[in-house]
Formats: C-alpha cells, sequence, structure tokens
C-alpha cells in the first residue's frame, strides 16, 4: 500500500501526518485528561495521607525572581525535580530527613516550567529555606568564596542589585516548600 | 557528470528521463546563500562552543560581563548550532538535491533567496536577543514570539519551494531523500508549533511534556530525516553505487514516521510525571532500534565491495563515519531510556556526550559530506584543497571522539557518584575537572575542523572559476 507514497504526493502526505498524528496525539493532547494530578495544585492537611502543605501561586516579587532565574540561564545547570530514585530523596534531604519525591501537582503555577535536563549543580527542587539570604548574597558574588570547588559562574550584577537580589531570594526560598516537609518548621529565611 | 540514475537501483528510472536531464538548467543561488551563511555561523558558534567549554574549566571567565555569563552562551551556543549552522546547511542541500531529483529547476528561486535573506534576520535576531537574557526558558524554544512568528513564515517559504517543485517533477517515482525531505518539512511545522506555540498555553508537568514532544522531535523528526535525505542522495552518488534496497528503506521511512513521536516523556523518566507515559516512551524509545538498523544496514549494504574508496573520498569519509556515530547514537538513545540505565547516566556529562554524537558526529558529518560534494560543482569550480579536507576530517574525527568518549567515561563516573549520597556533591564535581579539561581540548581540535572546512568551503566559493575539468579529473 505504501508503494502508492512513491509516486503520489497527497498519498505520501496523508500517510506520513497520519502515522505521526497516532502518537502525536495519544502522548500530548491524552495524558493531561487522563491524569488529573497536572493540573490540580497540590494540598493535604491529613498527615495520615503524608507529607502535608499547600502549593501558592506566586507573588509579584517571586515572578521577578523566577524571570531572572530564567534570564540567567540557572536552569541549564539545576534541575527542580526529586527523582523516584533514593539518592535523590537522600541529597534533597535535611538533617537525615529524606525529601518527598516532585509530585506533578506541585509545579501547577509553572510556567516555564524549570524541570532541567543536567546537573552541573545540584537539584534546587527543595533548596527553599536550605540557606539564609546572607548565604546567598555572598554565594552569587562569588560562589568559590563559600564551595571551594564549584564551577558556578558569579552573578555580581545580581548581588549588586538590591531589588534583583531580594526578588531572586525570594523565588529559591519557594522551592520545594508546597510540601511542608521539614520537622519543626525549620527553615531559612 | 554522473546521471541522477545512479543513485537508484537499476530499472526504477526510466533511462530516457534521465539522458534528458540537463544540469544546465539550475540556478542554486538559493543553495549558495543558506550554504555560504550556514558555514560562517558554524565559525562564529564554534567560538562561543570554546568559550563555554572553556569555563567549566574556568568559571571565572568573563564572569562579571552579563552578556557572556553561561547561562546567555549555553543558548546561543545550541541555538546556533542547530539553526545557524546545521538546519540552514541542510536546507541549502535540499534546494540543490530536489530539483536534481525531479528533473526540473527549483520551483523559485526568488522565493528561495528570499527565504535565505529571512533565515538571516532570524538568526541575527536570535543573537542578540539571547546575549540580552531574552529567553523563554524551554530549552530548544528559547526565542522570543517575534522571531518563532518568523521562523514559521520562512519555513512555510521553503516548504512551498520544495513541494512546488515536487509537483512539477518530471521523474514520476520519487526517490527516499524526497521523502524524507517532504516528511521533515510536514513534521517540523507540527513540531515546531507544539514546542513554541502550544507550550504558551500550558503550565507544569502538561507543558514540560509538550517542550520533550518538541525537543526530542527536533533530533527525531527535523534532524535525523533531513539528514538520511542527505545520506541517502550522496552515499550512492560520491560512491557511485546504486542504493542497495527499496524496501528496506520504505521500512526505515515509514517506521521512523510512525515510532519517534511517541517518545518524547522519557527526558522524565523517574521524573513527576505520570508512570504510564514513561513506560510509553520506553516501550517506543527501544522500538527506535527498528527504523535505525533498517536505514544503517541499507547504507553498508550500499558499500559492499566498495569500501576502498574510502582511502582518499573525503565526502564519502564524512558520510560513512557519521552512519556510524548514528549507529552508536541510536543504541544509546533506546539504552538510555531504560529504567537502570537512566538512573545512572540521566542529568550528567554523559547525555552531551550522546548529543554531540548525533547532532555533531552523525548529522554535521552528513552535511559537511554534503557541502564539500556540492560547492564545487555549484561554483563550477573544483575544491580549493583535497589535502586540507582531509585535514578537517581528521581534526573533525579526532576531536569528536575524544569529546564524546570523555564525556561518556566522565559523566558514567559522575552518575555513579550521585548515585552514593554519602559522596557530597561539590566533590563529584571537583571529580570531573580533568574530564571537562579533555573536553576542551578536544573542543579545540573540533574547531580545527571547522576552520579548515570552512575555509576551504569560502576559499572555493571566492575564488577563481573553471578548473571543472580538473576536478571531474579527480573524481574520475
Ligand atoms: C555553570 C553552571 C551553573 C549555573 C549557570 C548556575 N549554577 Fe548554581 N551551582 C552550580 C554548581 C556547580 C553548584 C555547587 C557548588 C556551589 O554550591 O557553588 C551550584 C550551587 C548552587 C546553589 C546551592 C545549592 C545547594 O543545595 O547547596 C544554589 C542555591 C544555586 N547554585 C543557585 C543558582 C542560581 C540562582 C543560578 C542562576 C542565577 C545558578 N545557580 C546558576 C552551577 C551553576
Amino acid at each position: 500500500m505504501l508503494r502508492k507514497a512513491d509516486y503520489s504526493a497527497p498519498v505520501f502526505v496523508a500517510a506520513a501526518l497520519g502515522l505521526f498524528f497516532i502518537g502525536g496525539l495519544l502522548t500530548t493532547v491524552v495524558p493531561p485528561l487522563m491524569d488529573k494530578s497536572w493540573a490540580k495544585p497540590f494540598e493535604n492537611s491529613d498527615a495520615a495521607k503524608g507529607v502535608t502543605g499547600k502549593l501558592q501561586p506566586y507573588t509579584e516579587q517571586q515572578l521577578q525572581g523566577r524571570a531572572i532565574y530564567v534570564r540567567e540561564g540557572c536552569w541549564y545547570c539545576h534541575t527542580q525535580q526529586t527523582r523516584t530514585l533514593l539518592a535523590d530523596t537522600k541529597r534533597s534531604g535535611w538533617r537525615g530527613v529524606d525529601a518527598p519525591i516532585s509530585t506533578p501537582d506541585e509545579f501547577v503555577y509553572d510556567s516555564p516550567h524549570l524541570f532541567g535536563t543536567k546537573r552541573t549543580g545540584p537539584d534546587l527542587s527543595r533548596v527553599g529555606g536550605k540557606y539564609d539570604e546572607q548565604w546567598h548574597k555572598a554565594h552569587f558574588r562569588n560562589p568559590r568564596d563559600l564551595v571551594p570547588g564549584s564551577i558556578m559562574p558569579p552573578f555580581p550584577w545580581i548581588a549588586n542589585n538590591e531589588t534583583e537580589f531580594q526578588a531572586l531570594v525570594a523565588y529559591m526560598q519557594t522551592l520545594g516548600r508546597a510540601k511542608n516537609w521539614r520537622p519543626d518548621n525549620d527553615y531559612e529565611k | 557528470m554522473q546521471s541522477e540514475a545512479t543513485i537508484r537501483r537499476a530499472g526504477e528510472i526510466p533511462v530516457s528521463a534521465a539522458a534528458r536531464y540537463n544540469e544546465s538548467i539550475h540556478q542554486d543561488t538559493t543553495a549558495r546563500l543558506f550554504l555560504a551563511s550556514s558555514i560562517t555561523y558554524f565559525f562564529i558558534v564554534g567560538i562561543v562552543a570554546l568559550v563555554i567549554a572553556a569555563k567549566f574549566v574556568w568559571p571565572q571567565l568573563m564572569g562579571t560581563i552579563p552578556m557572556l555569563t553561561y547561562g546567555r552562551l549555553r543558548p546561543l551556543h545550541v541555538n546556533g548550532m542547530l539553526f545557524g549552522w546545521l538546519l540552514a546547511a541542510d536546507m541549502g542541500l535540499m534546494y540543490y538535491v530536489v530539483p536534481r531529483l525531479c528533473g526540473v529547476r527549483l520551483w523559485s528561486e526568488k522565493l528561495g533567496i528570499a527565504t535565505a535573506a529571512l533565515w538571516n534576520v532570524i538568526i541575527l535576531g536570535a543573537v542578540v536577543t539571547l546575549l540580552l537574557g531574552v529567553n523563554q526558558g524551554l530549552e530548544y524554544a528559547e526565542l522570543p514570539l517575534p522571531l518563532d512568528v518568523l521562523v514559521v513564515v520562512a519555513w512555510v517559504m521553503f516548504g512551498a519551494n520544495i513541494f512546488m517543485t515536487v509537483a512539477t517533477r518530471k521523474y514520476t517515482q520519487m526517490y527516499v531523500t524526497i521523502w524524507y525531505c517532504l516528511g521533515t518539512i510536514l513534521w517540523t511545522a507540527f513540531v515546531y508549533l507544539t514546542g513554541n506555540f502550544a507550550t504558551l498555553f500550558s503550565t507544569g508537568v502538561n507543558q514540560a511534556n509538550l517542550n520533550w514532544m518538541y525537543v526530542h522531535n527536533a533530533v527525531g523528526l527535523i534532524f535525523t530525516p533531513v539528514g538520511l535525505a542527505i545520506a541517502y542522495y550522496f552515499i550512492p552518488k560520491t560512491s557511485n553505487n546504486p542504493l542497495h534496497s527499496h524496501k528496506l528503506s520504505m521500512i526505515g521511512f515509514w517506521s521512523l514516521a510512525f515510532v519517534y513521536v511517541w517518545t518524547g516523556a522519557h527526558h522524565m523518566i523517574h521524573g513527576p510525571i505520570s508512570q504510564w507515559l514513561q513506560t510509553i516512551s520506553i516501550v517506543f524509545s527501544v522500538m527506535l532500534l527498528i527504523p535505525v538498523w533498517a536505514v544503517v544496514y541499507n547504507f553498508f549494504a550500499t558499500m559492499r565491495g566498495q569500501w576502498q574508496q574510502l582511502r582518499d573520498n573525503v565526502p564519502l569519509k564524512f558520510l560513512m563515519t557519521g552512519v556510524v556515530f548514528y549507529l552508536l547514537t541510536c543504541f544509546q538513545g533506546p539504552m538510555h531510556s531504560l529504567r537502570s540505565v537512566n538512573a545512572i547516566v540521566s542529568k550528567t556529562d554523559w547525555i552531551p556526550g550522546h548529543a554531540h554524537m548525533a547532532v555533531l558526529g552523525a548529522f554535521s558529518f552528513f552535511a559537511i559530506a554534503g557541502a564539500y560534494y556540492v560547492v564545487p560543482r555549484i561554483c563550477k569550480t573544483r575544491l580549493y584543497s583535497d589535502a586540507l579536507a582531509n585535514w578537517s576530517f581528521w581534526l573533525f574525527l579526532i576531536g569528536g571522539v575524544g569529546f564524546f568518549v570523555t564525556l561518556w567515561l566522565g559523566g558514567f563516573w559522575q552518575g555513579w557518584q550521585w548515585n552514593n549520597p554519602a559522596i557530597p556533591f561539590i566533590d563529584t564535581v571537583i571529580a570531573l575537572e580533568p574530564v571537562w579539561l579533555v573536553r576542551f581540548f578536544s573542543g579545540i581540535l573540533m574547531f580545527g575542523g571547522i576552520v579548515t572546512f570552512a575555509y576551504n568551503i569560502l576559499a572555493t566559493m571566492l575564488g577563481p572559476k573553471g578548473n571543472q575539468s580538473q576536478a571531474a579529473l579527480a573524481t574520475a
């Protein structure tokens, strides 16, 4: 049958698009219809059902910080997903407490999504509340002052611009906080 | 001049049609413009590539200049290489190849020239916006909306020209290269719209899923089919051998059309996306072996008994090495999607090793071979220097293999360390420093390849005309 497509461009076009659209539609349009957690913000107040918390929409300032994160390409070096791997939950964890796995309902307000593909630096999905403002300021000014051997670039133009710096830190502190996973509310500001 | 019939199996094309064919009908201005500009970008973006490789070793380098920070140069490198160099070079070659396979001249040379001009506007716009930090935050889709719209316009102009050329063809049967070229045009339209427009109406995991559908298919349904279109034309052409099997090429093409688009979610394996979707993407990723092996077997079988030609036929060297890289990279891909392997290599430096083997090792090698073959012919002269061309091959090959292999070893080791949470993250960074140093030096070799290639091609384009007879002697 496909031999016809050797001679007739219309037959060719119909076959090439037909085959493409089967997989195209089934893997892009159908999944969000089937898995509602992609669009429903995380919310749980029942400790028996697991970690509690509620996903909040971003504030103006946090959105500005997010835009800086996008502009400077932080997401080329940092992922934002604690995967279903033991090592991920340990590495994102804190003082012996394993971090919860990332779930789709934590990212409903994210656009652009910043899951990332490369970990040149550590995953940031649970970094919210890990460091205080002072730490971030010194780190952006020159990462190697705090972490010898780091290859993170310096960002003096952020550290020296108070509005931008505050916005970026405000955003960083939201990361992973929909789930209130640390015991005793032990988060840095 | 070889007839177009040599690339088909004996008897599949009416001899009379081949005999009536006259090479001098082609003007090739569009092909020339696309090739010249894409090769220039190859060189410029190659410098950017070296800078970002250097930043892994010397992170302070240019560190106080916002425009030259890693996070702005990396998208410039990726977009510049993909759209400024590779896709533009592929388009230039299609403007050359398709009219010849149809036995007619390009439908509209004027439209082609306008397309080339628009493409250059887009690339220059991309350079400026990316350096300024204007970035949509989605991989491969960094360019702002107005430039996306221009890309769509340029793509329609390109598609219309090619489709009209095919519609007015003299040879009734369409050779494999034409299928792949038409497929690229159709699929790219939808893949690009998904990645650059549909993503704007979605958030979170839904958006990520559309984004990965685009990213994966930018490689699988843009660079792969147009790259194979080139290989299917130039392997038989430069070796003067008919293609081994029409049936195999059909299996390869139609299975590619069906299988590729399902695999986008394999970028999120173990990540926050539905398990069943991950499993589907894994199953189809493994099925990718079918189109790949069908195509590669066909190419190898075409070369049967002719391998000695590799000794001094530079375009053929690039082509067949590219085929080997294609085979390897498309073996890695399905393997990475397996959950156990993915748990080690995902997000590590292994992945750029893999990606560069596809886009540089396979598809750029095909495009380079095409340029070496085509440019002397459209300039009606001979290549500026055969020796230099051979140098470019070895520089690319040694630099490329050095790059791929060090990143695989380094990336695997890195993934291994990450899976042991007792090792602090920073130690896994420091451990990779030697790897990044070797990668930088491999990059210098590859850049040497770019320089020798670009110089050779531009010198051929700008040099004296009319060495055609010598060129014919040299290929005889
Ligand atoms: C070239 C890659 C690269 C880029 C770009 C980059 N980083 Fe990093 N980042 C690293 C590396 C490597 C580390 C680990 C060493 C360190 O802490 O400095 C790190 C560490 C961090 C940490 C500490 C994480 C932890 O758990 O200890 C934060 C927070 C951070 N980066 C934020 C950012 C932000 C915000 C940006 C963008 C403005 C950014 N990074 C851009 C490579 C990068």
